[in-house]
């Protein structure tokens, strides 16, 4: 008897990408993930796209629904059939909105992986206020100060559709090259910069990208605002902005000439770090050599000035004409199904804000609850809520103050989860429910590149009875909010796609739906697309380097540095006790987030993190390479790996985020032992228009482990 | 016999994402597997391994770059002259650089004479980048590596190829060094 063979074509769900993926099945099983030639990435996978088969085949997976026996934590669980799960948290949640109020509840989900349509369209369809994602500091910063500031979103021209490429790039607390792809792909990316002139690296680190960069500005950590304003500074004082882009197209030069006076390079330097010609030869170069692009990542968001430091970045770029243009940050026109959110935004917003967001306007907008205020009340014992359910997300290890984290988080009244592993916040959950894995789920993913969406193909069936985050959502919402659900998921998916007028099973087929060459345009502000007689799609109809909208939030309407709330020059005493910059935000390329750890392919490339500390530094405090040192900050403290590593001033060092140990006996499975959150603070002041927190700059101290 | 394919890493190009090195244990199925517990240090071959050399300071630039480093099919390979066994021979098709798993011993002789460290072992055997012949005898254009990596710095084909690739790169460079002025 022959193998049975067959391909199938599918797109990868491993990041924010959206890679073109080819799956061979041989006799029912997965033989082969690789990428799809003829797709917008070309063949191209990272190592956790093609790791998929690891996943799948994981003898770790959670392969069925289970409900607690015992206390919680204790590790006993009974299987239980989906019917009675889907009961039970539908009931509980009902219940609980009914009893204490529709704030009770709260809905959560970890980095989005094309899902977030759901969780978020869950959240409205059963009247609750609180989603809790952690967009706050990741990528929710961008959208929101790129909306206000110039309508819209921007992305890096890679793609030499207005043909012309990126001259100069600048990379901006960002690895563009090998992790999260907010909106971008590297494929492109790397792409484009083979055929640049300049890449201007912007990172505490030397990156990935180090060795090829003209020009390294080695910033100190939290002072991203800064930096970009005394290149404003530069670029104003020296007359290098582009004069017919700022006199017909932006709002409010002279306020913000006004304020980057107050930025000399001078003080920029002192305040950042770098050296002064640095910082002028930087300006010099992305004011003269265009068009340009700049990537910037959460390390600039996860931060209490992470409005003011987008806005710092955007002004730049308005100022050098670096929008629009062939080559520069575009705003995409979107693929015909239309952006995916606004399907989940469909159901009215509930009146009631979220839990902790009465502050935060731009919280309140995207319609999220505040973590960190909901933790800080749940140990106080003055919250409100009482039953969370979340997907796809370990909030121990992704929130700040990890340990507060959990304290708050386990005198909630019921958790349900819904993942591929047991992981340590899963381990006290009421009710834990098995996902399927990309591989083996039918899904439309629409993650931030606007100008496509790509079929997720299932190409075996699930494992065990585990569900797609599709089926779980679409069953669960029609238990408690039927008017918002479908009959089943394809009905489901042809619903995402009716303004495209095309099928579920059509666009199966078609693989991805985009805009792409001539079908996208340029300077879209010189023609009617978003004002008739040209503009751009905010108040002034121009880029607003001085903000109508934050004037009107009552916040500053131009950017400004803030130190950071831990930082050598704003707790000078603190400083003294703690005596290095600590940057909490390294990424490896073989992980993402929390996830990957139990993937044999992926985990051998690195087994532990590594802090990177200078050869300096080290020998002062007698550390070698290789050894596990501790990490303290006035949270607690954590042990990593010394990497003694000349790409980092010798007054910071760098350790990795995310880390846990599944290995490691449950329940905590490690979460405590390496996990930089539970360095981090999780006390305001934070933003004032996201409440994001500042979780890359702070400040530590490094000693040995004493065997 | 063809021309013998070789491997050509770029290195201004590569960004040691280790797409590769995952790409190339998928498609020969190598181990490490999972397991249940999962284990900290999984043990396995990598016929494809990458380094990171830096960063290093010199002066005020970074000196850096990632290196994967496979078997090179040496045309006369030491590896073949020192298996007691004649395990290790070339393709007669492809001058592939092959292992016949039945005569193997597991000695690891061939890892002492390697200028690379390319052998691998895995289940008492010795492993080694086979250069996907699998792939090809498909149809398939570009081995497993050179099809995953993301920033094109992998290239698998015919040295004369590779010659070209590198002529063509530096007349670029020279172009863009002594013509700059022409076109602005």
């Amino acid at each position: 008897m022959g193998t049975t063979r067959r391909t199938v074509r599918t797109t990868c769900k491993s990041c924010h990408g959206i890679c073109g993926v080819l799956a061979t099945v041989e006799d029912g099983r997965i033989t082969r993930v690789e990428g799809d030639p003829n797709s917008l990435t070309r063949g191209a996978l990272c190592s956790k796209g093609a790791a998929g088969v690891q996943h799948v085949y994981n003898p770790n997976r959670l392969l069925y629904p289970v409900k607690r026996k015992g206390e919680r934590g204790g590790g006993e669980w009974e299987r239980i059939s989906w019917e009675e799960a889907l009961d039970t948290i539908a009931s509980t949640l009902k219940r609980s909105m009914k009893d204490f109020g529709p704030r009770s509840v709260a809905v959560g989900q970890g980095t989005g992986r094309g899902y977030n349509e759901y969780t978020l369209r869950f959240t409205r369809s059963i009247g609750t206020p609180n989603f809790a994602s952690i967009g706050y500091i990741c990528y929710i910063p961008k959208l929101a100060m790129t909306g206000i500031t110039v309508g819209g979103r921007l992305y890096g021209d890679y793609h030499g559709w207005g043909r012309e490429y990126p001259k100069t790039h600048i990379s901006w607390g960002k690895q563009l090259e090998v992790s999260n792809a907010d909106g971008e792909i590297s494929t492109w990316f790397l792409d484009a910069l083979d055929k640049a002139k300049n890449l201007i690296l912007v990172d505490p680190r030397a990156t990935r990208l180090a060795g090829r960069a003209n020009l390294w500005l080695r910033l100190r950590p939290g002072s991203a605002a800064a930096l970009a304003l005394g290149m404003m500074n530069v670029i104003i004082n020296e007359e290098l902005y582009d004069e017919e882009f700022v006199r017909d197209w932006t709002y409010g030069f002279d306020q913000l000439r006004e304020r980057v006076r107050e930025y000399p390079v001078e003080k920029v330097s002192e305040i950042t770090w770098v050296p002064r010609e640095k910082i002028v030869q930087a300006a010099r170069m992305f004011a003269m050599d265009k068009p340009g692009c700049i990537q910037c990542g959460p390390s600039i968001e996860a931060s209490n000035n992470a409005a003011q430091n987008h806005r710092a970045v955007l002004c730049l770029l308005a100022l050098t004409g670096n929008i629009e243009r062939p080559g520069s940050m575009v705003n995409w026109i979107p693929h015909d199904a239309g952006p995916q959110e606004e399907w989940a935004r469909e159901i009215p917003a509930p009146r009631e804000v979220g839990i902790g967001s009465e502050n935060y306007v731009g919280l309140q907008i995207f319609g999220m609850m505040h973590f960190d205020t909901a933790v800080k009340q749940l140990v106080e014992g003055t919250s409100e809520l009482k039953a969370l359910h979340i997907e796809g997300s370990n909030p121990f290890a992704c929130y700040a103050n990890s340990k507060q984290v959990k304290e708050g988080l386990l005198k909630l009244d019921f958790i349900s989860v819904a993942d591929l592993y047991m992981n340590p916040f899963a381990e006290y959950a009421d009710i834990v429910l098995p996902v399927a894995h990309w591989l083996e789920t039918d899904d439309i993913l629409d993650m931030h590149p606007r100008f496509v969406i790509g079929a997720v193909n299932k190409v075996v069936e699930p494992q065990g009875e585990a569900w797609s985050d599709a089926k779980i959502y679409n069953e669960l919402g029609k238990r408690i909010a039927p008017e918002y659900w479908f009959d089943d998921v394809e009905k489901m998916l042809d619903d995402r796609l009716k303004k495209a007028g095309i099928t579920w099973k059509q666009f199966s087929e078609m693989g991805c739906l985009a805009k792409t060459g001539k079908e996208q345009s340029y300077y879209k502000f010189k023609t009617d697309y978003w004002r008739k007689g040209g503009g751009f799609p905010t108040p002034s109809g121009k880029v607003e380097l001085y903000s109508n909208v934050m004037k009107e939030w009552g916040l500053d309407p131009l950017p400004y540095h803030l130190e950071p709330n831990e930082s050598p020059y704003s707790t000078p005493g603190l400083y003294e006790q703690y005596p290095l910059v600590l940057s909490t935000g390294g990424r490896l390329p073989n992980f993402f987030h929390t996830q990957n750890r139990q993937v044999p392919w992926l985990r051998k490339i690195q087994p532990y993190p590594f802090v990177q500390m200078h050869p300096e530094t080290a020998e002062k405090l007698g550390i070698k390479d290789g050894e596990w040192v501790w990490i303290e900050t006035p949270r607690g403290r954590i042990q990593q790996v010394a990497e003694v590593f000349e790409g980092i001033d010798p007054r910071v060092i760098n350790i990795e985020a995310a880390w846990w140990y599944p290995e490691d006996s449950g329940p905590d499975h490690g979460m405590f032992k390496s996990n930089a959150n539970v360095l981090t603070s999780n006390d305001p002041p934070y933003d004032p228009v996201l409440g994001s927190v500042s979780l890359r700059a702070l400040l530590c101290r490094v000693y040995k482990v004493e065997a | 016999m063809k021309t013998q394919r070789t491997i050509f890493i770029d290195t201004d190009k590569c960004i040691g994402c280790y797409a590769c090195v995952v790409a190339c244990k998928a498609e020969h199925g190598l181990g490490p597997h999972p397991t249940n517990p999962p284990v900290a240090t999984p043990e396995g071959p990598e016929l494809i391994r990458v380094y990171r050399i830096g960063p290093q300071m010199r002066g005020d630039e970074v000196y850096q770059y990632f290196l994967p480093i496979a078997c090179m099919h040496c045309l006369d390979a030491p590896c073949i002259a020192a298996c007691p066994r004649s395990a290790i021979y070339k393709d007669g098709e492809t001058g592939a650089t092959l292992v016949d798993d039945s005569r193997c011993i597991g000695c690891k002789f061939c890892l002492w004479v390697c200028p690379y460290g390319a052998p691998q072992f895995y289940e008492g055997k010795m492993k080694l980048c086979d250069q996907c012949l699998d792939r090809l005898k498909e149809g398939k254009k570009y081995t497993a590596c050179e099809a995953v990596c993301q920033a094109r710095a992998i290239y698998v084909g015919p040295p004369g190829d590779i010659s070209n690739r590198i002529g063509r790169k530096a007349a670029e460079r020279i172009g863009s060094e002594k013509h700059a002025g022409n076109k602005q």
